[in-house]
């Protein structure tokens, strides 16, 4: 009997009762053992078998393991080594039989990579996991099945600290636990060996920091590492560890940001860009990454040289001035400081920062109300725009491109916004839409009618059907005559921007240099015209004609009379005096010309197509108009190709007549205008719009051809109704900027669509010690209207007090003439003062010589506006505010007597079916009627604003009362309706009031602020419970009112507003209204203090 | 204690001012003819219109114009301008007259527009508006049929000499409401609008008064119609003849243009930074240096 049955007998009976392959296992097992091992030491192993099988509940699995593992272990591990290894599963095994199985099953690929010397730190390591819990088991178990994997692509000390980091997560989420676990053997062994162990450490970093972050950089970290340069991802990485040690819990989504970032620029400047990081991170680690975040934008803006100085400036808020929250903004790109930098060393020009002053120097130039645009919002109205990037204009608007670099010169590029902006403006001053059929021109007689008749013919003989509809347009009827609309379009845009450069540049002596500029800037970016089929090149050479660039023509030897009765045709138009209409004509002439020049690519049969520049002479033609002629004697055997208008140059942009005088005439049409034409009909516009070369057929390329012109006609017929110039981007001053929103929001909007006007300003940030530029958006509109029933009723029920405070502000009103004595001199002698002189003089006394009296008007010259808070909390009700603050009353009143209390109950809630409790927003209305009263007495400006709003972007600024506006029904309407609504964001509402009083002119000027409490709002400050940023910024813009000679005052209700208005207000007047019921009485009685001067 | 006077210098009784030499003015419209003949029936006359225009130098051209006439209306000794520049503390006595103390005794002194009066000039009040309103009224029987001045210090009422005729300007755009002419006031004048010339015109005026070329003078004129667009788009007031005239002076005097116009229209037309770039950035497009 050998050893191996002897112990399989032996045995027999400690393993029954298990699971049922287990004594087979055991069987297989110490048969395969005998062979290898001496008889004790196989006795020995059977041994520790069975004891592990007994040591717990379900061990004999763990048992099964190690009997099927064993034999291939034994030449690895010795006999000691084994004896050693079931020590360790046993051990495991009293915290779970599942871990200590899936060690021992792990155990031969973990020993690929393993020395039979880790064993024990390898156990130990899934043990530490395992808390007793049965998730823990699962963590743990889950740790020896993926460690062999894992070992493959991380040393045991690496997985030690991979399951440091996971034994940290597993004391707040399980689940977060075992995913990291699951997905780290794919993310390192994705991971380049390099990068494994910096990753693990910026790991750990953010596990310390943020445990829930952990997740999201497993699965994104390796994606968003891969785009950055991989000899600098350790640096990167270290960098990203020292910012979230740190910064906490913002460190990875700092980290994910400058990742993606970084992931944009170029590979090869992403060590730079790491390292000028790293000098930032000394001083102020969020910085360092902002600065990475924004590195994309900045170096779209600046070139590296001016980008190296930005830098500096903001290294230098760090190292000099030792602010890293102002080096935050600055990087940030939060800060005042940071954007004039950056404009000042850019040569690209925004149109935003010269938005309004192009929109003036238009309106001078054309004498129209236009405004500027960026072309983005043409495109964004899909009326037939496409290009984002060229000016253009649709008649009442020009549109710009949104920044210009052409040039490596700020003001060179801020040139090309001039000329742009003056060739559109010169399309509207020198009538560029103004074509009317069958006019002459200065020098050419109308063949309009002419052509159409026989354009009719022409298609009567070939069996074209007739145009289903009337034209709508001049421009339409024109270029209807033709048989090849792209053609015509093409030619008359180009002869109408010849005029219209030529007179540019006669009437604007100072920006023919800069046109030149362009010019030439142009040519060299035109395509080749040698390229080109030769109908096609006719065009491209008369454009460079017009574009003052004779020498760039190359036109075939054998037809140059035709280049020449081009370019003489062109100049016609470049006289003094030419129309719009000679324009038409001699695109109408050079259309003839054209149609008879075969679009074919110069195949000459002798292979040779003998091109050259224009002569002096061809150059040297007087205007004249070409007479007719036949075509070119050119062979026809080739195929031609199809006709298509080169390119235009950017500078004169889109020209688009048929679409402007279209949407001219729906506007006339729906303001109501007559128009001889009659109305237009359905079938008019879809036939127009399906002939005009205007629209991109990109645009129409996608879905019915049918139903998108449809659409469009729908947007330019919206278009078309809105109010002229007035749609957006009206700039009224230096900081503020008005659009009209349109899209009324908020709920308490009548049927009809509330008007918004919105405004950008500035905040403050006291960290940074700066201005975050343009950081709000105040929407102003007129306070809904409610019924007038509150206004009287307060008067009724105030009588007395109104009565009261109304006579008080009468005796304020100053004697409209006052008598001033003792002046040298006025209107009138002083008969006392005259004798007094007299004796004086004979007595030899030094008479004085004031003896005159006069008659002066002193005027009250004042202007107040009233900024009530009408945010949320205003809606609290008085009585509760009350109990708050006195909690003890009522409860002995009763004696315990339930009765008293039912009835005092009842009697209450009667009194508040009759009447509602009160609110703070009550009485705030109140103390309004109850001033508005007193001023109307005492004569002086006065507006009433309220405001509220949620966020940044939206202060809402409700204007109840402007200060130019006369008392009247409509604001006792709105006073009643005013409302609590949301936030308190006082700085931007104070910025806005103080425009207002900036614009009123006033010897005297007083803001009041209404309020129940600080400062608050979203984002109002670094967090949510954060009150010190909205206090600075809101003392901030009381500051800047008192630099502006307005006084500012504060008036609140909130009993604990003592502390923050002492911060708050500094040298500016302010009251803690205790009583609030007061508020009524106290604001008259205020104002009255303040205004007396 | 002396006075020195600087040669040049001339003091005369303003009832005694008369244009000796013909101020230039090109008449625009038909303004020529219709100051005529109100003047010879006695009819007051409202010159509107913004600043700079050439009201004033209409009144001055009509006073030489009707002054050389002779015989016309009867005047041979000629029309003399009394010009009185209203301002807020305008009060009645400095239009009337008061008294001052002279030695022991008080003398009376006549206002201009009593001196105009018992001359028979033509008292012109600019900027009637400025004045104090109960200041205009003391005008309102010298406007009607009656012709009269009561001047009540002194208890006497004065009857105008045949030459007198009351001649007010008033600038509507920029005033305020406050500021507006009470209609009981302006309801006794026949109004001649005056507006700036057109490009043309005011090209001749340019240079006829600058003495630039008429090149320069032409270019004046168009920059000066395309800051008037900003009327009311950022301006205020357009900009008057009057400033073009100086800019062009200092362009005859060697400034260069764009420096010229800078000093004389962008900078003297608004202070708001913006609107100052704007109108340089049209100078800039208009003038090359």
């Amino acid at each position: 009997m050998s050893i191996a049955d002897d112990l399989t007998t032996r045995y027999a009976a400690d393993l029954r009762g298990f699971g049922a392959a287990l004594p087979d296992d055991f069987a297989t097992g110490v048969r395969a053992m005998a062979t290898l091992l001496p008889e004790t030491a196989v006795e020995a192993w059977a041994k520790a078998g069975v004891e592990l099988a007994n040591s717990s509940l379900r061990a004999w699995e763990a048992a099964a393991e190690y009997f099927r593992a064993s034999p291939a272990l034994v030449d690895r591990l010795g006999v000691e080594g084994i004896a050693r290894w079931v020590v360790l599963a046993t051990d495991l095994s009293s915290r779970s039989s599942l871990i200590a199985a899936q060690f021992l099953k792990s155990t031969p690929d973990a020993l690929a990579v393993l020395q039979p010397d880790d064993l024990d730190e390898w156990a130990q390591q899934g043990d530490r996991l395992c808390r007793g819990n049965w998730k823990s088991i699962a963590l743990s178990q889950l740790y020896f099945q993926v460690s062999p994997a894992l070992f493959q692509s991380l040393p045991l000390a690496s997985v030690s600290r991979l399951v440091d980091i996971v034994d940290q997560l597993t004391e707040r989420s399980y689940e977060v636990a075992t995913t990291a676990l699951e997905g780290a053997v794919q993310i390192f062994a994705g991971l380049p060996a390099v990068d494994r162990e910096p990753f693990l450490r910026f790991a750990r970093a953010v596990t310390r920091a943020s445990w829930a972050d952990t997740r999201l950089y497993f699965e994104r970290g390796p994606r968003l590492l891969d785009r950055i340069e991989s000899s600098q991802r350790t640096a990167f990485l270290d960098l990203a560890g020292r910012v979230t040690t740190e910064v906490g819990r913002q460190g990875f989504p700092l980290f994910s940001d400058a990742a993606e970032a970084l992931g944009g620029l170029p590979l090869e400047q992403h060590s730079a860009y790491i390292a000028f990081a790293a000098r930032i991170a000394a001083g102020s680690p969020t910085a360092a990454m902002e600065y990475l975040k924004s590195a994309a934008f900045v170096a779209t803006r600046l070139n590296p040289d001016q980008r190296s100085l930005w830098e500096r400036e903001g290294l230098e808020i760090v190292t000099v001035e030792r602010n890293p929250e102002g080096a935050e903004a600055y990087f940030r790109l939060e800060s005042t400081r940071a954007e004039e930098r950056m404009r000042a060393l850019s040569t690209r020009v925004e149109l935003a920062s010269i938005n309004s002053m192009l929109r003036m120097y238009a309106k001078a130039l054309s004498g129209e109300p236009v405004s500027v645009q960026s072309a983005e919002e043409l495109v964004d109205r899909g009326i037939g725009w496409v290009t984002e990037s060229t000016p253009t204009t649709e008649g009442s608007t020009i549109y710009l491109p949104p920044y210009v670099a052409t040039f490596e010169e700020q003001e060179a590029n801020f040139q090309v916004y001039k000329v742009f902006t003056t060739h559109q403006t010169g399309r509207m001053e020198f009538g560029s839409f103004d074509y009317a059929w069958d006019v002459p021109g200065t020098y050419v007689a109308a063949t309009g009618p002419r052509r159409e008749v026989a354009a009719t013919m022409r298609r009567e003989e070939r069996g074209i059907a007739a145009a289903k509809a009337e034209a709508v347009t001049a421009v339409q009827r024109l270029f209807n005559c033709f048989d090849d609309r792209a053609l015509i379009a093409g030619l008359f845009t180009v002869v109408e921007d010849t005029r219209i450069d030529a007179l540019v540049a006669r009437e604007y002596g100072g920006i023919r240099r800069w046109l030149r500029q362009l010019q030439e800037h142009e040519i060299v970016r035109r395509p080749k015209v040698e390229e080109m089929a030769l109908r096609q090149a006719f065009v491209e050479n008369l454009l460079r004609a017009s574009l003052g660039m004779p020498e760039a023509i190359r036109w075939p030897v054998m037809l140059r009379e035709y280049m020449t009765e081009g370019i003489a045709a062109l100049r016609m138009v470049e006289q003094r005096g030419a129309t719009v209409q000679d324009s038409a004509e001699v695109a109408g002439a050079l259309y003839d010309i054209a149609a008879s020049i075969p679009n074919v690519r110069a195949p000459m049969p002798d292979g040779k197509f003998d091109f050259e520049g224009a002569t002096q002479e061809m150059m040297d033609v007087l205007p004249s108009m070409p007479g007719g002629g036949d075509g070119p004697d050119m062979p026809s055997n080739s195929q031609e190709a199809a006709f298509e208008n080169p390119p235009q140059p950017d500078f004169r942009g889109d020209f688009k007549p048929e679409l402007v005088q279209l949407m001219a005439k729906l506007k006339l049409q729906q303001e109501g205008g007559v128009d001889p034409g009659g109305a237009l009909t359905k079938e008019q516009l879809m036939e127009l719009l399906q002939n005009s070369t205007e629209l991109s057929i990109a645009e129409l390329a996608d879905g019915d051809i049918d139903q998108s012109l449809g659409m469009f006609l729908d947007n330019l017929q919206k278009d078309a109704g809105m109010p002229a110039s007035d749609k957006k981007g009206e700039k009224k001053d230096g900081d503020s900027d008005a659009t009209d929103g349109g899209d009324g929001e908020g709920p308490d909007e009548g049927e009809m669509p509330v008007e918004i006007t919105w405004f950008y300003y500035d905040e403050w940030d006291f960290r940074a010690g700066d201005y975050r530029p343009r950081w709000t958006r105040v929407g102003e509109r007129f306070s809904a209207e409610g019924d007038r029933e509150f206004y009287e009723e307060t008067l009724r029920r105030h009588h007395g007090l109104v009565m009261e405070t109304r006579r008080q502000f009468e005796m304020m009103r100053p004697e409209s003439f006052k008598k001033i004595k003792r002046l040298e001199d006025g209107d009138e002698l002083d008969t006392d003062l005259a004798i007094e002189f007299h004796v004086d003089k004979k007595a030899g006394a030094g008479p004085t010589q004031r003896i005159y009296n006069r008659r002066n008007k002193i005027e009250r010259d004042v202007a107040v506006a009233f900024l009530l808070d009408m945010s949320a909390s205003t809606d609290e009700e008085i009585e509760k505010q009350k109990v708050k603050h006195s909690k003890d009353d009522d409860d002995d009143d009763f004696d315990g007597d339930p009765r008293r209390y039912f009835q005092w109950l009842a009697a209450r809630r009667a009194q508040a079916m009759i009447e509602p409790p009160k609110r703070i927003i009550d009485l705030e209305k109140e103390s309004t009627v109850l001033i508005v009263e007193a001023l109307e007495a005492i004569g002086d400006a006065y507006g009433i604003f309220g405001f509220s709003g949620y966020g940044r972007d939206n202060v809402e600024f409700h204007v109840i009362k402007n200060l130019d506006e006369q008392m009247s029904d409509r604001v006792q309407r709105r006073i009643s309706k005013i409302e609590p609504i949301r936030s308190t964001r006082m700085g931007p509402a104070i910025r806005h009031t103080i425009h207002k009083l900036e614009e009123y002119d006033a010897k005297v000027k007083i803001l009041i602020l209404v309020s129940d409490g600080r400062p608050q709002d979203h984002g109002y400050g670094r967090d949510r419970t954060e009150k010190e940023y909205a206090v600075h910024d809101t003392k901030q813009a009381l500051v800047e009112a008192k630099r502006l000679g307005i006084t500012p005052f504060l008036i609140t209700v909130d009993k604990e507003g003592h502390d923050y208005l002492k911060q708050m207000c500094d040298d500016i007047g302010y009251e803690v209204v205790d009583d609030i019921e007061s508020l009524p009485r106290r604001l008259p009685t205020l104002y009255r203090h303040l205004a007396a001067d | 204690m002396t006075n020195k006077i600087a040669p040049g210098f001339k003091q005369i009784a303003v009832e005694d001012f008369r244009l000796t030499e013909e101020p230039f003015y090109l008449p625009l419209r038909d303004e020529v003819e219709l100051f005529e003949t109100a003047y010879a029936d006695k009819v007051p006359v409202l010159l509107k219109g913004p600043t700079g225009a050439g009201k004033t130098r209409f009144v001055e051209y009509m006073s030489w114009r009707l002054h050389n006439r002779g015989g016309h209306g009867g005047h041979e000794e000629g029309v003399p301008l009394i010009t009185v520049a209203c301002h807020e503390d305008l009060t009645a006595s400095d239009l009337v007259g008061r008294y001052l103390l002279e030695g022991d005794e008080t003398r009376w002194i006549d206002g201009p527009v009593t001196r105009a009066v018992k001359n028979g000039a033509i008292c012109y009040l600019d900027e009637v508006v400025e004045a104090r309103k109960d200041t205009t009224v003391l005008i309102h029987p010298l406007t009607d049929y009656r012709r009269l001045l009561p001047v009540e210090k002194r208890g006497e009422l004065l009857e105008a000499a045949d030459g007198f005729l009351l001649v007010m300007s008033y600038n509507p755009g920029y005033q305020s409401a406050i500021k507006d002419l009470k209609h009981s006031t302006r309801q006794r004048f026949i109004a001649i609008e005056f507006d700036y010339p057109p490009r043309d015109q005011e090209a001749i005026i340019v240079q006829r008064e600058s003495h630039v070329d008429a090149a320069i003078a032409m270019e004046l004129a168009k920059l000066a119609e395309k800051v008037r667009n900003l009327k009311e788009h950022g301006l205020g007031e357009g900009v008057s003849t009057r400033l073009l005239v100086y800019a062009g002076k200092l362009i005859h005097g060697g400034i260069s243009p764009r420096r010229a116009c800078q000093v004389s229209i962008v900078w003297a037309l608004t202070d708001d930074r913006e609107v100052q770039r704007s109108i340089e950035e049209v100078v800039a497009s208009i003038f090359d240096d």
